[in-house]
């Protein structure tokens, strides 16, 4: 990025600068005109003296123009207007200022909606920039800096530079002219007065951005300070864990305090010198009048100024102050933004940064990397100067399977991000055929090598979006969009120095991959998290998602008929009682009462929990049903129940949160609730009964057995459902969609919508038995996979903290996988797994890279018998074996190097 | 049957005839009421164990693994406790548990009841008397056994 801000707004936005700038010239004369109105409206209309000479009309409209006497006099009539009465010219006159304010309306409102969209413009390629800068910071300089100092800066500080383009050169103009035109008007008055003027401008000039200089300072602190303390919490918050293990509150809050302290202090000191700063301005500006008194008085009394004159300076004098005040405002704001602009820079230095991303590389280069990998002369350098690798030197003939075997050391690690790409601090020759390995294009490295490492690195969003992140390379321009839209999309993008690609085309690329289409894909994902072991996963994961029918089609038409044929199964197999199924006409006592009532599930929040309690629909629909008392009464007993046994846990105990109806928190609240019903204060009150009446809703009569619920009382809630839907239906809500046995219901999982009922919580195993009725009618209607695609929308939340350690690492192997890249490097990617799972993944490995080349660290040679190629690490040297079977040739590996290796095993 | 009824059933078992009543209905309202049919396991000889069961009704058979095949070395009935030394002693189930008829029993969840125990001192001190006892019972046993 340019150093200097004016330099960069001035490249990117010159054109519409000076538009605007054009635009506010022009603008001027009727701002003049608008100003001088009022006193022709007072003088001419209201006061008559256009009337004076005893004339009943008086022309309006008239242009003339007096020549000043230097010139000859005399008036040149351009128009001489319409002749009007004094009502009809007070008139014109008022609507001629109507016109001009809404002139001078237009105008402003021009010129801000301008610079702002100006200002959002320079701003959007700013924060652009900005990114496409994070994306080339060298490796070297990632270890310093810190991911949320760097989202603040592309967030937040560029945000007021962004306010200040619009002003930038606008208003210096604007204000410019404004203040010349006055100080001409006083020069021309009296040329001592002018001078006086100026001087004291000069000296505002001077000393106030001197003293301004410690503000910029302060101000640099300031922002240091803001970004290392965002830096900071962000820290905290990531490494929670260990704060909470080693109970490190009080540190960590002495040691934001004490930031946020620093924090105060810098901007006291700002607030100290900055109103300083404005009350030196304010006396100086207040100084030349007293000249202008004082000495344009001494003149006057002497006879050398007329008084007319000097009240005339004073008059212009006035009209000074303001455009200067706000020139010095807009100078402040120019220095603090450029402080601001210089830390931005700083902060994107371009030592820190990589060379800029290539756009497209030819196409020939793309051939898969195959031939002959040699290493010459190769030298990598530990961090503390230290040689790991000296001369090293190996040659393989790819494609091949590799085990870089690790001798503890870090030589295998780092030879493998070599190889990968990852790392090119090494001197000496890695060449793949003709190629050398570190001038391969960047594109064709992201397509032809993948790189699985010890730390799986997810986005969030769907297992199925992480999976496919690898083949998201560039898009294929098969998006159809609105015509207009995307001109304006991509006319915006280009102003902007934005990429014109949208993120709704297609970005993967079907026919690269050997697949049809999208399923075709999900297909190949499925077989490989299956293969790598995550296939039940990932059916759970689909029993427990949401199933979308405009998508999932295929599911949507066959679900109903699954779930008539699951019904079928559990009848024909005496498993009937396992599943109590949702009956519009009976209530279902392995349900929750409000699940009863709604026979639904709740969409909206304010039908979800104990929102329902308080829902004006929901409670109107029981009080015409009468069962709010009912609801109310087994509420009380609920809570004299949890108070009873409840009593004596700590709060947060997990037994109450795993089994509690009241939260221990909320527990004392209960208990005055109880007592003032068992000191019969009449009838409860309207909170109270809400909240009582909101325990039952979660009530199961078959799990929790507190005996509420009668058979009468059953009955009458399943009576109250057909007015609940007509209750919500009258009043349009949308806030519940009911069951119905022939449909599906898109908001409940998909294991709802199989099972349409609950199962049994009284007999025993009753789950694991229906798990497995469920996989075998799944498995037969052949909809498995469909129900795992479903499995593939699984959000992986933030950093795939929603998968466990093994499922992270199994998805970021199979995003390497579905890559098909000639070479595949393995660094780590397995440690989440145990020994036994971990053989099993290397033999996969091997099996479905016979093809490609696979490049493997290994923490011990158990292993490596399975590679065709050992490599080694020794002295800094790197020692390479051939395994006899698959590689004849090599058959004889050099004694010497065969024992090495003996010795360092033992 | 409810709570209540559950409550009645625990307080008969030996082990918890001491413990105070707000505790059994909590021990009663943390556990699950399951039904085995009969033939059905509630659990197998080996198996890890993760619960305790107390019968509410029906009967249950005792079975040992054996070289000959299983053999029945008890019955159980209403009331029984059966079960709670694997979780007390984290040591695989000794033997297998089969419902002789449909029988309903009160699971009690192994973590729940190891935290019951934590939380309340007085149950512990229930159970530790009833161990006590039954030790005391072995060693009388024992004695008569090899002075006999």
């Amino acid at each position: 990025m340019e150093k200097s801000l004016f330099r960069y707004i001035w490249t990117h936005s010159k054109r519409d600068q000076m538009i605007v700038c054009a635009v506010v010239l022009a603008s001027l004369p009727f701002y003049f005109m608008s100003l001088d109105l009022p006193r022709q409206i007072v003088n001419q209309a209201i006061q008559g003296e256009a009337f004076r000479d005893g004339n009943t009309t008086a022309p309006f409209l008239a242009l003339k123009y007096d020549w000043p006497a230097w010139l000859g006099g005399g008036t040149l009539e351009l128009f001489e207007g319409f002749q009007v009465s004094r009502l009809g010219l007070l008139m014109g006159l008022s609507f001629v200022f109507l016109f001009f304010v809404i002139v001078n309306g237009a105008f402003k409102y021009w010129i801000n909606v301008s610079k702002g969209i100006l200002g959002e413009r320079m701003l959007r390629r700013m924060r652009f920039d900005l990114f496409s800068m994070v994306l080339r910071f060298t490796p070297e300089a990632l270890r310093t800096v810190k991911s949320s100092e760097t989202a603040t800066i592309v967030k937040d500080e560029v945000e007021p530079i962004g306010g200040f383009i619009g002003d930038a050169f606008i208003t210096p103009v604007f204000l410019g002219t404004q203040a010349i035109t006055a100080l001409v008007f006083i020069m021309v008055q009296n040329a001592w007065l002018g001078l006086i003027a100026l001087a004291v401008i000069a000296v505002q000039f001077t000393i106030i951005p001197r003293l301004r200089r410690a503000l910029l300072r302060l101000g640099k602190q300031r922002q240091l300070a803001s970004r290392q303390l965002a830096g900071r919490i962000a820290e905290v918050l990531d490494g929670i864990e260990v704060v909470h293990v080693h109970n490190a509150y009080k540190w960590e809050r002495a040691e934001i305090g004490h930031r946020l302290f620093n924090l105060f202090f810098i901007r006291l000191e700002i607030y100290n010198r900055k109103f300083f700063v404005k009350a030196l301005n304010n006396f100086l500006a207040q100084l030349t009048p007293f000249f202008f008194y004082a000495i344009g008085g001494y003149f006057a009394l002497r006879g050398t100024l007329d008084i007319g004159q000097l009240v005339a300076v004073i008059a212009a004098y006035r009209e000074l102050p303001p455009p200067l005040k706000e020139l010095i405002d807009w100078d402040q704001l120019r220095l603090d933004v450029q402080v601001k602009y210089d830390q931005v820079t700083q902060h994107f230095a371009e030592e820190r940064l990589g060379p800029l991303l290539e756009d497209r590389e030819p196409a020939t280069e793309d051939q898969p990397l195959i031939g002959p990998l040699l290493g010459e002369e190769i030298q990598i350098a530990g961090p503390h100067g230290d040689m790991i690798i000296e001369g090293g030197a190996f040659e393989v003939e790819l494609p091949a399977s590799v085990a870089l075997i690790s001798n503890g050391g870090a030589a295998a690690g780092i030879l493998a991000r070599i190889l990968a790409r990852r790392s090119l601090e090494f001197s000496g020759r890695i060449r793949i055929g003709e190629r050398d390995l570190a001038q391969i294009p960047i594109s064709v490295v992201g397509r032809r090598i993948a790189y699985a490492g010890v730390d799986p690195i997810l986005f969030p969003g769907s297992i199925r979006d992480n999976l496919v992140y690898g083949l998201r390379s560039r898009p294929l321009g098969k998006l159809k969009e609105d015509k207009p839209e995307m001109d304006r999309r991509i006319a915006e993008a280009l102003r902007t120095g934005n990429p014109i690609e949208s993120i709704a085309d297609q970005w993967v690329d079907y026919e690269r991959l050997g697949v049809k289409d999208e399923n075709d894909l999900d297909r190949i994902l499925l077989e490989l998290m299956d293969r790598i072991g995550m296939g039940d996963t990932i059916y759970l994961f689909g029993l427990a998602g949401r199933i979308d029918p405009e998508r999932h089609t295929t599911l949507a038409e066959r679900l109903v008929e699954a779930r008539h044929r699951l019904r079928e199964t559990f009848q024909s197999n005496g498993m009937s009682d396992l599943v109590e199924p949702f009956d519009p006409g009976r209530y279902n006592s392995q349900a929750t009462i409000a699940e009863n009532l709604l026979f639904g599930v709740p969409v909206s929040d304010a039908f979800r929990g104990r929102n329902l309690a308080e829902n004006a629909q929901f409670r109107g629909a029981m009080d015409r049903a009468v069962l709010t008392d009912e609801l109310v009464r087994m509420g009380l007993q609920i809570a004299e129940t949890m108070t009873e046994i409840f009593e004596g846990l700590p709060p947060g105990h997990s037994l109450f949160e795993q089994f509690s109806f009241i939260g221990a928190e909320e527990l004392p609240e209960f208990e005055a609730i109880l007592r003032r019903h068992g000191r019969g204060e009449g009838s409860l009150k309207r909170e109270d009964r809400t909240r009582l009446l909101s325990l039952p809703l979660a009530y199961i009569e078959a799990r929790h057995r507190l005996g509420l619920l009668d058979d009468a009382m059953m009955s009458r809630i399943v009576e109250a459902r057909s007015l609940v839907h007509a209750v919500l239906e009258e009043a349009g809500s949308e806030g519940v969609e009911f069951y119905d046995p022939e449909r599906i219901c898109a908001a409940a999982p998909l294991r709802d919508n199989l099972l349409f009922g609950r199962v049994s919580y009284q007999v025993a195993n009753a789950r694991a038995r229906v798990a497995e009725a469920v996989a075998t009618v799944v498995r037969e209607l052949e909809l498995k996979e469909e129900v795992e695609k479903i499995g593939l929308d699984y959000q992986v939340g933030t950093a795939g903290r929603l998968l466990s350690p093994q499922e992270r690492a199994s998805v970021n192997l199979v995003r390497c996988l579905v890559k098909r890249p000639d070479i595949l490097v393995v660094d780590g990617a397995l440690a989440p797994f145990d020994e036994a799972r971990s053989q099993q993944l290397v033999q996969l490995l091997l099996e479905l890279f016979d093809q490609q080349s696979l490049f493997m660290v290994l923490p011990n040679d158990r292993q490596a018998g399975d590679f065709d190629v050992q490599m080694r690490f020794r002295d800094g040297q790197i020692i390479t074996n051939k395994t006899a079977a698959s590689a004849p040739r090599a058959s004889t590996p050099e004694p010497d190097a065969a024992q090495r290796i003996a010795g360092e095993v033992a | 049957m409810t709570l209540e009824t559950e409550v009645q059933s625990l307080r008969q078992v030996p082990m918890f005839r001491d413990v105070d009543p707000a505790r059994l209905k909590l021990l009663a309202f943390t556990s699950e009421r399951v039904q085995f049919a009969g033939g059905q396991r509630f659990f197998s000889q080996g198996d890890p164990s993760d619960a305790a069961y107390v019968i509410l009704d029906g009967r249950a058979s005792v079975l040992l693994n054996t070289p000959g095949g299983d053999i029945q070395v008890a019955e159980l009935g209403s009331n029984a406790l059966v079960g709670e030394m694997g979780i007390l002693s984290d040591t695989p189930r000794s033997a297998t548990i089969m419902a002789a008829e449909p029988t309903t029993a009160l699971r009690i969840d192994k973590r729940v009841f190891l935290e019951l125990l934590a939380q309340f001192p007085q149950m512990s001190l229930a159970i530790m008397r009833e161990l006590a006892k039954r030790l005391e019972r072995t060693n009388a046993q024992l004695v008569a056994q090899s002075s006999s």
